[in-house]
């Protein structure tokens, strides 16, 4: 069962470009507490799941590039090609010179409905070249613009599209203190947005990983590659193919079914449900053994209401209103985001 | 032995349905076995649901046996020093109901994939019938659960379309390949079925030998159904043998005294009670119906009244209207019902009985029209509802959740 993955904007394409490396190395090194037989399982499955086969042997990610920007997926696009391990497709990425300023209109209402035919082409030629398919993978981050608005775009599109196979957002949560003075408003249009088209977001937070990487790694000077690289290493552990329920000997065919239960811990829901658990054979690149923990759980109440409080506070005042409502995005889309937001919120609170 | 030899009838009887028990199961040995060891009562539980269709003159409606009471019946008779084990799990309930031969029949062997049974339009939707609005309401249910189902519900479907999707696909590339490959031409190509067996002859000897199997299984229980009355016959000599002997069977606790103690009288005093119970509930069921009568023929008049018996009028001649053209509509071309098998074909010929997939989808999704037209129907007053609810309540601001 295959996962197409988008990778939107420059934070999308980088993360994506370390996944992919991250979980071809995983599945081509052999790992020494298994067996070969069970070697050789895990890497095909894993290898059917992110990639395809060219005639000469080198895999190809199944992947769509996305960005505004042509430096980025240059950047990527050579970087995979480089390593000689594996590559992206020739005519998988997509490209435009101007940017999107940060702007989450401009990225949704502009930049979206212009070359929406485009990316859907390119995705839809992903799709075909899967024998079974099983859903998406859409790494965005929510700061900027074009990973954000073209994110939420594209995703309401695949929900149109392809309303039968299951989607999921890595979202990434920008720096609490980040350099993008609109990101809050970005980041509560986009979640609003993909909340409703989306089956599940994936959030990892650069505070949170930058502190894995200073206190657990101790790197002095973080780089974004750094943290790329230790996201990558979570996502990847997510990924693994795992053991399903029924038999200890296929490898669970549709990865992105174990996140479709919101394990949520609650009063009303019995622990046997609320929890699941898969389990594999061999730890996650070259570990002994590695455990990875998703939750859906009140731990992003507290950050989101940090967020939307920093935006209702901004539009409070205007500020920076006119940036949006010029493509598109008027107060009342604003008052239904902070809504639906204060909703989920609320919801995860009284659990 | 105590009691009436068997006869040649009634051991053929007991022959059929120790037939009808998987094969590596023989009554003698699963008898000693259970005596042996008591846990092993799993060729007497394949036993006694087959073996106890009360006979018409026997009206027992539920007995309750004990785990060893009917076999020790049977078999202690042969065996008498096989000691019973000693009871005290609490036994199976029988009912008074038909043996159906397809309950004897083990799971067929996996579904076959590319033939299916066409039921006929009517059974199809029929089956489905008018959703009964009975919901089991035990305490408050609280609607995060409903939503988390809801949600659980939404992915379990699109994991079944997806796998329908990858099924679909290897299908069609079974029958790609693989044609020119079958020796009738007007057929062209394999089936799936055909294809495994191919590829694995071992498996095709398998499942030959479980069809087999399956058809002596169901020669047994026709022999059974022939011979049933001779068996019973024979067993009401066993257990009018049985009855003087039990006092003395102090040690049998369990099962003998059960059937003789339904004594004459007890039986009259509960056909009585029933008898009195009956008439009771067709007196208040009168009382009811009358009293609706007359609320009915009061609130017959009144605008509301027709209003709405104008309405649901209006409802019932659109379903019939719509009904008639289905109906007109498929009694043009033959439908065959039964199983049919998925054909390929570049020509797109087709003989009398065949059907077109395409007819078949066209069919199906003016079925799906017509349901998909309930279920707004019902939402719109599910949303109605709703919307008096929270009407109903000052001060209560209703805001749907963002539809999908």
């Amino acid at each position: 069962m295959s996962i197409v993955t988008v990778q939107l904007g420059q934070c999308g394409n980088q993360i994506g470009f370390e996944v992919f490396d991250a979980l071809l190395r995983d599945s081509q090194s052999s790992h020494g507490l298994c067996c070969k037989r069970e070697n050789e399982a895990y890497q095909a499955s894993c290898k059917e799941r992110f990639f395809s086969e060219e005639e000469n042997g080198v895999p190809i990610a199944r992947a769509v590039l996305v960005d505004m920007e042509p430096k980025v997926i240059n950047q990527t696009l050579s970087k995979a090609a480089q390593s000689g391990r594996w590559k992206y497709g020739q005519h998988a990425c997509f490209c435009q010179k101007q940017g999107s300023g940060n702007n989450w209109a401009y990225g949704y209402s502009v930049h979206g409905p212009r070359h929406e035919e485009s990316i859907m082409n390119l995705i839809r030629k992903e799709v075909e070249k899967c024998d079974s398919f099983s859903g998406f993978f859409i790494i965005m981050s929510m700061a900027g613009g074009t990973g954000s608005g073209i994110g939420a775009f594209v995703t309401q599109n695949l929900q149109d599209q392809y309303s039968n196979s299951l989607k999921m957002n890595q979202i990434i949560w920008p720096y609490g203190t980040g350099e993008v003075i609109v990101q809050n408003y970005n980041s509560i249009l986009t979640l609003s947005h993909l909340y409703r088209s989306s089956d599940a977001l994936l959030v990892h937070e650069n505070d949170a990983v930058h502190k894995i990487c200073a206190k657990l790694m101790n790197i002095k000077q973080i780089s974004f590659s750094d943290i790329n690289q230790v996201l990558a290493h979570q996502l990847g552990s997510v990924f693994q193919p795992t053991y399903s329920a029924e038999s200890s000997f296929h490898y669970r065919r549709n990865p992105l079914e174990g996140f479709k239960d919101p394990a949520l811990y609650t009063s009303w829901l019995e622990p046997v449900n609320a929890f699941n658990v898969w389990k594999t054979q061999r730890a996650f690149s070259k570990y002994e053994k590695s455990a990875v923990l998703v939750s859906n759980s009140q731990f992003l109440v507290k950050p989101l209401d940090m967020i939307v409080g920093k935006a209702w506070n901004m539009f409070a005042s205007k500020a920076y209103i006119h940036q949006y409502t010029k493509f598109g995005i008027e107060e009342e889309d604003f008052l239904d985001s902070f809504t639906s937001l204060e909703q989920v919120v609320a919801s995860y609170c009284n659990l | 032995m105590r009691g009436r030899r068997v006869g040649a009838a009634g051991a053929r009887a007991i022959a059929g349905v120790s037939r009808s028990l998987p094969s590596d199961h023989s009554p003698r040995s699963s008898g000693r076995a259970k005596f042996d060891r008591p846990d092993d009562s799993a060729p007497w539980q394949l036993l006694l649901p087959r073996a106890l269709p009360i006979p018409a003159g026997k009206r027992l409606a539920s007995i309750a046996l004990g785990k060893a009471a009917l076999p020790a019946l049977c078999f202690a008779r042969a065996n008498p020093r096989a000691a019973l084990p000693a009871a005290g799990s609490v036994g199976w309930l029988l009912r008074a109901e038909d043996l159906c031969p397809r309950q004897m029949l083990p799971d067929p062997s996996g579904p076959l994939g590319d033939e299916m049974t066409v039921w006929g339009q009517c059974d199809a939707l029929a089956s489905l019938g008018p959703p009964a609005p009975h919901m089991e309401t035990e305490g408050p249910v609280d609607v995060r659960h409903v939503q988390w189902l809801m949600g659980k519900l939404r992915f379990r479907w699109r994991q079944l379309v997806s796998s329908q999707q990858e099924q679909c696909a290897l299908l069609s590339k079974i029958h790609l390949y693989t044609h020119g490959c079958h020796s009738d031409q007007s057929l062209g190509h394999l089936s799936v079925t055909e294809a495994e067996m191919l590829r694995d002859p071992e498996g095709g000897q398998q499942l030959l030998r479980t069809l087999e199997q399956e058809n002596r299984r169901l020669e047994a229980v026709l022999a059974w159904r022939r011979t049933e009355l001779v068996f019973w016959q024979w067993m009401d000599t066993v257990l009018g043998t049985c009855a003087p002997e039990a006092p003395a069977a102090a040690s049998q606790p369990t099962f003998l005294p059960w059937v003789p103690e339904c004594g004459d009288g007890e039986l009259e005093l509960v056909v009585r009670e029933l008898q009195t119970l009956e008439e009771e509930l067709r007196e208040a069921a009168e009382r009811r119906r009358v009293a609706w009568e007359a609320k009915a023929r009061g609130c017959g008049r009144g605008p509301e009244w027709s209003a709405t018996r104008r309405a649901s009028q209006e409802t019932v001649e659109k379903e019939l209207g719509a009904l008639q053209r289905r109906w007109e509509q498929d009694s043009g071309p033959a439908q065959a019902h039964g199983p049919h098998r998925l054909v390929r074909r570049e020509d797109g010929a087709a003989g009398d009985r065949d059907l077109r997939a395409a007819e078949l989808i066209r069919t199906l999704r003016s079925q799906e029209a017509c349901l998909e037209a309930m279920l707004r129907q019902l939402q719109g007053q599910c949303r109605q509802e709703l919307a008096r609810v929270a009407g109903a309540l000052p001060g209560l601001i209703w805001i749907p959740p963002p539809g999908r």
